[in-house]
C-alpha cells in the first residue's frame, strides 16, 4: 500500500549513498517501523535496509566495554549477556515477543528514541557511546527528547559501546498491550558511581533519575532512595497511566532494581 | 535513483524449500506475499501489527511475524510457512498433540502458534510451564485460554527428550 | 454410542496443518474485486460536501459508491432500519462507513479510501451516560421496569442497607479472524455470500433486500468462523451487503475484510455498563431487598441493544432469591459504535452487579462471602414443590394481524404481544421475572467445588499470609452463575436439520448453526453418529448453506447444540424409522426390534452392517434423506411485563480463583482458579471443557485487562492490539483445574446436555471478586473496585481500602 522502492546495501558506506536519496529512510528490523508505514505515520521513498550489512552485526567485549553493532538483534544480545550483564540481559530477553526479538535490532531501537523504548534506558545508566557511520556521540548527548536524536540526515548507527557496570538490573513495569514499559528503570552501578536511566515515562523520552544517583552512589540500598520523590509534571499521562502513576512506578521500580542488583 | 524508484522489487526466495523469484510490491508484506501470490493461506493475517502471531513464519530459523517483514527484506532467506512444515514432518507430532488435547478451536492461531511453539522446541530441553507460557505469549488465542496448549507442548517437550530427537526435529525444517 | 466421548474437533486436523480455509482464504476467480469503506472522521454531524475524485482516481479503483447509488434498501440493521450501510446526510460515530471503495486489491481500495474529503459539520457528541441522560437520549420510550415484591417497603425495613455503584467496561470481540465477506454474482442476478457470520439467514435477508431480490435469490455458506463470541452475529451485514451491491454493480466477485483497526473503529462491542444498588440486607446476611439500576451506553443504532439490556436484568438475581427486587433499566443512544452481541448477551454485566452486591455485604458484616452467597442462594432442585412451570397454551390467544417488518429472525426483532406469559407465572422460588426456579444445582456444587479446592483452609492461610507480608496480599473469592437457556425472543428457539444417507453407508448432515471453533458441528455430529449407531467418521459435517436449511436462527445464547442437535436428531429418525419399518417388514418382525449399534443393524435374528441396511432400503425405495425440525417446549415471555417462562432452563457453573497483588503498583496475577462446571449429561466433555475455560479466561480479560477508552471527541483510542490487552498465555493462572458436573440435565434436551457457550464466561467474575479481596486485605475500608481492574485501578482501590 506503500509507494516505495527497497535498497539492500550490503555495506556502510553503500547505505550511506542509498540514504542519500530524498527522502530515504533507514530500515532495520522492522519491527517499529514497518506498523508505522501501515498506519502510514511515516511516509518514505525508498526504504534502505540495513539487515544484510555484516559489519553492523555481532557483539564485541573490550576492557570493561560492551560494543553491540547496531544490526545486532535483540534476541542476540540477550544470548550473549547471559550471566555476565544481568541488567542488559533482562533488557534485551523481555522486548516484545520471541519472534520480535528476533528481528529487532538495537540501532534501529537507538535511533528511534521511541519514548517508550527500552535500550535508551540503558544507554544512559550505562554511559553509552553511540558509534556512527561519521562520529562517536554520548548518550547524554545522542537522546534529544521523544523521537528525537543528535543523528542528523542520513547518519546511521553503527554500533554501541555500554560500559559494563559492576552490577545493574533493569525493571519494567509493562503496558499490557504492547509489553513497552510504561515505566522502565535502569539502574547500574559503577565503580564510579551509579547512574538510573529511566524510559517509558517523560514526554521529553529518556531521562537519568539525578536525586537517585546521587542518593545511589553513596548508599547503593533501596532505603537510600526512600525520602525521594519523583515530579509528574512532565511525565506522560495517557489511557495507560496517569503522569502521577508514572511517577509513583518510578521510584518503585527504582528501588526493585537497586534490591535485585545488590 | 531520486524520483523515478520501481515499486517493485525482484526477490529470491526459498519457500518450504523450493526456490521462488518473484516481483514484489515494495511494500508487500511476507505474509500477504506468501498468501496472494504464492496461495499459501496457512498463515493468517490478523492483527496486523506484530501482536497477535497468526502470521507466525520460519525465516532462516527463527520465528518471525510476516506481518512485520516485507517481503523485499525476505530475499535470500530460507522461508518455511505451516504447510511446508507439515510436509517436511518437522511438527507432526506437535500437531497430534494439538488435536489430541483439543489445543484449538475456531483454529485461526494454531499455525502461527504451531510455528512457534515448534521454534521453542528445537531449542531443545523441556521447557518448564513457565517457559513455555512466556515462550507463547506473543500469540494470542481468543479461544481456548491456552491450558491445553501448554499441556500439547509440554508433552511433546517430553516425548522428544525421551527419544532424543529434540535436535533432530529442528534440523528437518531448517 | 459416540455421543459423550471426548472427540477432537471435527477440523482440528486441518487447523493444524493450515489447511482449514475461512473466508479471506477461498480462492476467488482472477477478476475478483476488493472493497473498503472510507470512515466518518467525526462522531456527530452533518456531512455538508463530499469530494471523491481522488478517490476515483487513484490506482486500482473500479468504483466508488455513496449512499445515493444504493440501488435498493440501504440498510443494514438487525433490528430497527437505523443503521445505514452507507451515511445519508448525518454521521453517528467517528468510524461510520460513509462511502465505499471497490478496487483491483485489498491495498488499493484502502489506500484509496483514505483520499476521500468529506465535510462534516460537526455537533457535540452524546458520550457519556451522564450527557445521554440529560439529552434523554435513549431507545424505547423510558426505562424497562421489571419489580417483584414492595422494594421501598422492604428496604425500609431491613435492619441494615447499603449503596454502591460499579462501573464496568465494554469488550472488543477481538476474534482473531476480522469481518470478511465474498460475493459471486450468478445468473439471472442471483448472488451467492459466503461471510464470517454467526447468522447467515440474516445476511441472506439484508443482502436480498439490498438486492431488490427475494431470498431465494441468494445463497449464503459459512464453513467457519476464526471465532465469533457475538461480534458475529449481526456486525458482518455491512461487508456482505457492500460485497453483494458491489458484485451486482461491477459483475464480478467482490470480497472484503476489514484491517484489524477498520474492525475495532467501525464493529460493536460488548455494552459498557453502570449498575447502581440500593441493598437492605440483615445481620445474617441475608439479602431482603434490592433497587437496582443499569445502565447501558448502547451507541448510535438499536442494533440488538433491547434484548442484551433485557437479559442484563434477566440475570440481575444470578443465583439468588430475592424476595424484593427492583430493577431499572435504561438503553442509552450514545455517539459511538453500536454495541453488539458479546458472549454473554447482558447477563455478564447484570450478574456482576448482583455478585457485587453480595461481596459489598460480606465485607459490611466481616462474613465470608461464600458463605453469604449460599445463604441467599435460591432453594435446590429437590425442595421445590412441584415440577417445573406449567405448560402455556398450545398456541397464542392473539395472533399479529400484520406482516412483521423486516427481520423476524434476528434477535433485535420485536416480539408481538404473547398474552400466553402469565400462564407459565409461578409462586415460589421465582426470579424476579416470575419464573419457577425448578433445577437449582449450585448447593450441591458449589459444597463439592468448595471442598475440592480447599476453599476455607486456603482462605485462612491466605489471611495468615496477608498478615506476613506487607508488599504483596493474596486474594481468593468464589463466584457462582446461573444461567437462563432460551431465546429470549420465543420464536427463534427453533432448528432445522438435513440429512442424507448414500447408498454406501455414509452420511450427510447440514444443520443450521455455524461453527466458530465451540465444536458444534462435531457434538451435533456425534448425535447424527449415536442416532444411526455408526462411527462420527461416516458422517460427513458441511458448511452451513441457506440453502440447504433455510430460516435459521443465528447460532447464539448458547443454543448452537440444543438446538441444532434436535433438529439433526429428528431427522435422522426419520431415516432411521423408515429403513427400521423396511426391514421390519421384510424380516417379518415389528420396527422397534430393528437395532442400530456398533455400525451394524439386527433385525429378526440376523445382523448385518449399516451399509447393507441402508442399500436393503434403497433397494426397496426407500428414501433416505429427511429434514428435521425442533422448537423448544414450555417457552412465554412478556418482556414489556417482565414477567413469563423465557428460559427452558438454567445451566449452572461455580469458580473460586486466587490472585495476588502488588500493593505498590497494583500488578497482579492469577495464581489458581477451579472450576466445577455444569453442562448437563455433557455430548463431548473434552470440547465442554475448553469452551469453560476459555470462557473463564476471555471473562476474566473483561474485568481485569481489557480496557476500551474514547476521548472526549469520541474516538475509540484502543483501536489496535497494541493498546487494547487481552489475556496471553503468560496472563492464564498458574494452576487451573476445570470439571464437569456431568449430571443429565432435568429438561428433555439432546441427549440431556445443557448448553455450555456462555456461562461459563461469567466464572472469570471470581477473579474480580479475589482482586476486590486482594485489596480488602490492606485496609478496613470497602475497596470498590471498579472494572476493568487495570493495575492503576487497583492500586486506587489499595488506596481506597486504607481508608
Amino acid at each position: 500500500m506503500y509507494n516505495f522502492d527497497i535498497t539492500r546495501p550490503t555495506t556502510v558506506d553503500e547505505a550511506v549513498a542509498a540514504l542519500s536519496a530524498d527522502e530515504a529512510q533507514p530500515l532495520s528490523g522492522g519491527q517499529t517501523l514497518i506498523p508505522t508505514l501501515k498506519q502510514r505515520l511515516a511516509m518514505p521513498s525508498v526504504l534502505v535496509s540495513l539487515t544484510a550489512i555484516d559489519e553492523m552485526k555481532g557483539i564485541t567485549e573490550g576492557p570493561g566495554t560492551l560494543k553491540v553493532g547496531g544490526g545486532t538483534t535483540h534476541g542476540d544480545v540477550a544470548q550473549a549477556t547471559k550471566g555476565s550483564f544481568a541488567g542488559l540481559h533482562t533488557l534485551a530477553s523481555k522486548i516484545g515477543d520471541p519472534a520480535v526479538r528476533a528481528r529487532g535490532t538495537i540501532g534501529g531501537s537507538v535511533a528511534n528514541n521511541d519514548p517508550a523504548a527500552c535500550y535508551p534506558s540503558a544507554c544512559m545508566a550505562c554511559a553509552a557511546t553511540i558509534h556512527t557511520n561519521t562520529r562517536d556521540i554520548a548518550a547524554d548527548d545522542f537522546f534529544q527528547g521523544m523521537f528525537t536524536t543528535a543523528l542528523d540526515e542520513g547518519e546511521i548507527v553503527t554500533a554501541v559501546t555500554l560500559k559494563v557496570p559492576e552490577k545493574s538490573s533493569y525493571q519494567k513495569f509493562e503496558q499490557p498491550a504492547s509489553r513497552f514499559p510504561l515505566v522502565g528503570v535502569f539502574v547500574a552501578k559503577h565503580a564510579d558511581g551509579v547512574r538510573v536511566g529511566v524510559t517509558g515515562a517523560s514526554n521529553n523520552g529518556v531521562f537519568r533519575w539525578a536525586e537517585a544517583e546521587e542518593a545511589l552512589s553513596s548508599n547503593f540500598s533501596p532505603d537510600a532512595i526512600e525520602g525521594l520523590s519523583v515530579s509528574a509534571e512532565d511525565l506522560m499521562g495517557d489511557l495507560h497511566g496517569s503522569p502521577e502513576y508514572r511517577a509513583h512506578l518510578i521510584k518503585v521500580m527504582t528501588k526493585r532494581g537497586v534490591a535485585d542488583a545488590s | 535513483m531520486t524520483g523515478e524508484f520501481s515499486e517493485k522489487v525482484d526477490i529470491e526466495v526459498t519457500v518450504n524449500g523450493e526456490p521462488v523469484e518473484a516481483r514484489v510490491p515494495a511494500g508487500r508484506h511476507l505474509v500477504d506475499f506468501l498468501r496472494l501470490d504464492l496461495g499459501l493461506t496457512g498463515a493468517h493475517a490478523s492483527c496486523e501489527h506484530g501482536v497477535c502471531g497468526a502470521c507466525t513464519l520460519r525465516v532462516d530459523g527463527e520465528a518471525v511475524r510476516g506481518c512485520l517483514m516485507l517481503a523485499a527484506q525476505a530475499d535470500g532467506a530460507d522461508v518455511w510457512t505451516i504447510e511446508g512444515l507439515t510436509d517436511q514432518g518437522a511438527c507432526t507430532d506437535l500437531q497430534r498433540a494439538f488435536v489430541a488435547r483439543n489445543a484449538l478451536q475456531c483454529g485461526f492461531c494454531t499455525p502461527g502458534m504451531i510455528v512457534a511453539a515448534n521454534d521453542l522446541l528445537n531449542r531443545g530441553g523441556i521447557p518448564t510451564r513457565a517457559q513455555i507460557r512466556e515462550h507463547l505469549s506473543g500469540n494470542y488465542c481468543r479461544c481456548t485460554g491456552y491450558e491445553a496448549i501448554v499441556d500439547a507442548v509440554e508433552s511433546v517437550a517430553r516425548a522428544r527428550a525421551q527419544d532424543g530427537k529434540g535436535a533432530r526435529a529442528g534440523e528437518g525444517a531448517a | 454410542m459416540s455421543v459423550g466421548k471426548p472427540l477432537p474437533h471435527d477440523a482440528a486436523h486441518l487447523h493444524v496443518t493450515g489447511a482449514a480455509r475461512y473466508v479471506d482464504d477461498i480462492p476467488a476467480p482472477a477478476n475478483a474485486l476488493s472493497l473498503a469503506f472510507g470512515l466518518s472522521h467525526v462522531a456527530a454531524g452533518t456531512i455538508t460536501a463530499m469530494d471523491l475524485s481522488a478517490v476515483r482516481a487513484a490506482p486500482g479503483v473500479v468504483a466508488v459508491l455513496t449512499a445515493e447509488d444504493l440501488p435498493f434498501d440501504n440498510d443494514v440493521s438487525p433490528s430497527n432500519h437505523d443503521e445505514p450501510l452507507l451515511a445519508t446526510g448525518e454521521v453517528h460515530y467517528m468510524g461510520q462507513p460513509v462511502f465505499m471503495v471497490v478496487a483491483d486489491s485489498h491495498l488499493n481500495a484502502r489506500k484509496a479510501a483514505r483520499l476521500g474529503r468529506v465535510e462534516i459539520d460537526p455537533r457535540g457528541p452524546i458520550l457519556s451516560i451522564e450527557s445521554a441522560m440529560e439529552a434523554d437520549s435513549r431507545f424505547e420510550d423510558g426505562p424497562r421496569i421489571w419489580t417483584k415484591g414492595d422494594v421501598g417497603q422492604a428496604l425500609q425495613d431491613a435492619p441494615r442497607r447499603l449503596q454502591g455503584r460499579i462501573e464496568m467496561g465494554g469488550q472488543e470481540h477481538f476474534y482473531l479472524e476480522g469481518h470478511a465477506a465474498l460475493a459471486l454474482p450468478q445468473e439471472g442476478g442471483d448472488m451467492v455470500v459466503h461471510s464470517s457470520t454467526q447468522h447467515p439467514t440474516e445476511i441472506q435477508h439484508k443482502v436480498a433486500e439490498a438486492l431488490g431480490v427475494p431470498m431465494n435469490a441468494v445463497r449464503v455458506e459459512v464453513r467457519r468462523m476464526g471465532g465469533g463470541f457475538g461480534g458475529k452475529e449481526s456486525q458482518g451485514n455491512a461487508l456482505a451487503v457492500a460485497c453483494a451491491v458491489a458484485a451486482r454493480a461491477t459483475g464480478r466477485p467482490c470480497r472484503m475484510r476489514y484491517d484489524r483497526d477498520d474492525d475495532m473503529v467501525i464493529t460493536g462491542k460488548r455494552h459498557d455498563f453502570r449498575i447502581d444498588y440500593d441493598v437492605g440486607y440483615d445481620d445474617t446476611g441475608r439479602v431482603l431487598a434490592v433497587d437496582f439500576t443499569q445502565m447501558t451506553r448502547c451507541g448510535w443504532a438499536m442494533d440488538l441493544s433491547l434484548p442484551v439490556a433485557d437479559r442484563a436484568m434477566l440475570h440481575a438475581d444470578n443465583a439468588y432469591l430475592l424476595d424484593a427486587v427492583r430493577i431499572t433499566s435504561h438503553r442509552l443512544k450514545t455517539n459511538t459504535q453500536s454495541a453488539t452481541a458479546y458472549r454473554g448477551f447482558g447477563g455478564p454485566q447484570g450478574v456482576l452487579g448482583i455478585e457485587r452486591v453480595m461481596d459489598e455485604v460480606a465485607h459490611a458484616l466481616g462474613m465470608d462471602a461464600a458463605d453469604v452467597r449460599r445463604r441467599n442462594y435460591y432453594r435446590a432442585m429437590g425442595d421445590v414443590a412441584g415440577g417445573p412451570a406449567p405448560r402455556p397454551a398450545d398456541s397464542p390467544r392473539s395472533f399479529p394481524t400484520e406482516m412483521k417488518e423486516g427481520d423476524i429472525a434476528s434477535r433485535g426483532s420485536q416480539a408481538f404481544d404473547d398474552d400466553r406469559a402469565e400462564v407459565g407465572v409461578a409462586s415460589e422460588n421465582t426470579t424476579p421475572y416470575g419464573m419457577k426456579v425448578a433445577d437449582f444445582i449450585l448447593h450441591e456444587m458449589t459444597d463439592a467445588l468448595l471442598e475440592r479446592c480447599d476453599y476455607f483452609a486456603r482462605r485462612d492461610a491466605i489471611a495468615q499470609w496477608n498478615a506476613e507480608n506487607g508488599l504483596l496480599k493474596r486474594g481468593i473469592a468464589f463466584s457462582p452463575v446461573k444461567f437462563g437457556i432460551s431465546f429470549t425472543l420465543t420464536h427463534l428457539n427453533q432448528a432445522g436439520a438435513l440429512v442424507h444417507v448414500y447408498q454406501d453407508g455414509s452420511v450427510h448432515m447440514n444443520h443450521g448453526g455455524t461453527e466458530m471453533g465451540q465444536g458444534l458441528f462435531q457434538k451435533v455430529a456425534q448425535v447424527a453418529a449415536s442416532r444411526f449407531g455408526i462411527g462420527v467418521d461416516r458422517v460427513k459435517i458441511t458448511a452451513t448453506d441457506t440453502g440447504k436449511v433455510p430460516n435459521t436462527s443465528a447460532t447464539a445464547a448458547s443454543s448452537g447444540s440444543d438446538l441444532n442437535g434436535m433438529a439433526v436428531q429428528a431427522a435422522c429418525d426419520t431415516i432411521r424409522d423408515r429403513i427400521a419399518a423396511c426391514l421390519a417388514e421384510l424380516h417379518q418382525c415389528s420396527a422397534e426390534d430393528v437395532r442400530f449399534a456398533d455400525g451394524r443393524v439386527r433385525v429378526g435374528g440376523e445382523d448385518m452392517s449399516f451399509t447393507r441396511a441402508v442399500q436393503t432400503a434403497y433397494e426397496n425405495r426407500v428414501s433416505l434423506s429427511a429434514t428435521g425440525f425442533y422448537k423448544t417446549p414450555d417457552l412465554a415471555w412478556d418482556r414489556i411485563k417482565g414477567q413469563g417462562r423465557p428460559f427452558f432452563y438454567f445451566a449452572q457453573g461455580a469458580a473460586v480463583t486466587e490472585v495476588v497483588i502488588d500493593t505498590l503498583t497494583g500488578e497482579n496475577r492469577i495464581l489458581r482458579t477451579d472450576i466445577l462446571h455444569d453442562a448437563g449429561a455433557s455430548l463431548n466433555p473434552g470440547l465442554d471443557i475448553g469452551q469453560v475455560e476459555g470462557g473463564y479466561v476471555q471473562g476474566a480479560g473483561w474485568l481485569t485487562t481489557e480496557e476500551l477508552v474514547w476521548d472526549d471527541k469520541g474516538r475509540l483510542t484502543t483501536h489496535a492490539p497494541s493498546t487494547y490487552k487481552i489475556p496471553a498465555c503468560s496472563d492464564r493462572p498458574g494452576v487451573f483445574n476445570v470439571d464437569l458436573w456431568d449430571q443429565p440435565n432435568p429438561a428433555q434436551t439432546v441427549y440431556r446436555s445443557k448448553a455450555v457457550g456462555e456461562p461459563p464466561f461469567m466464572l472469570g467474575i471470581s477473579a474480580h471478586l479475589a482482586l476486590s479481596d486482594a485489596c480488602a486485605a490492606c485496609g478496613p475500608a470497602y475497596p470498590d473496585l471498579q472494572a476493568p481492574a487495570t493495575a492503576e485501578e487497583v492500586l486506587r482501590a489499595v488506596t481506597r481500602a486504607r481508608g
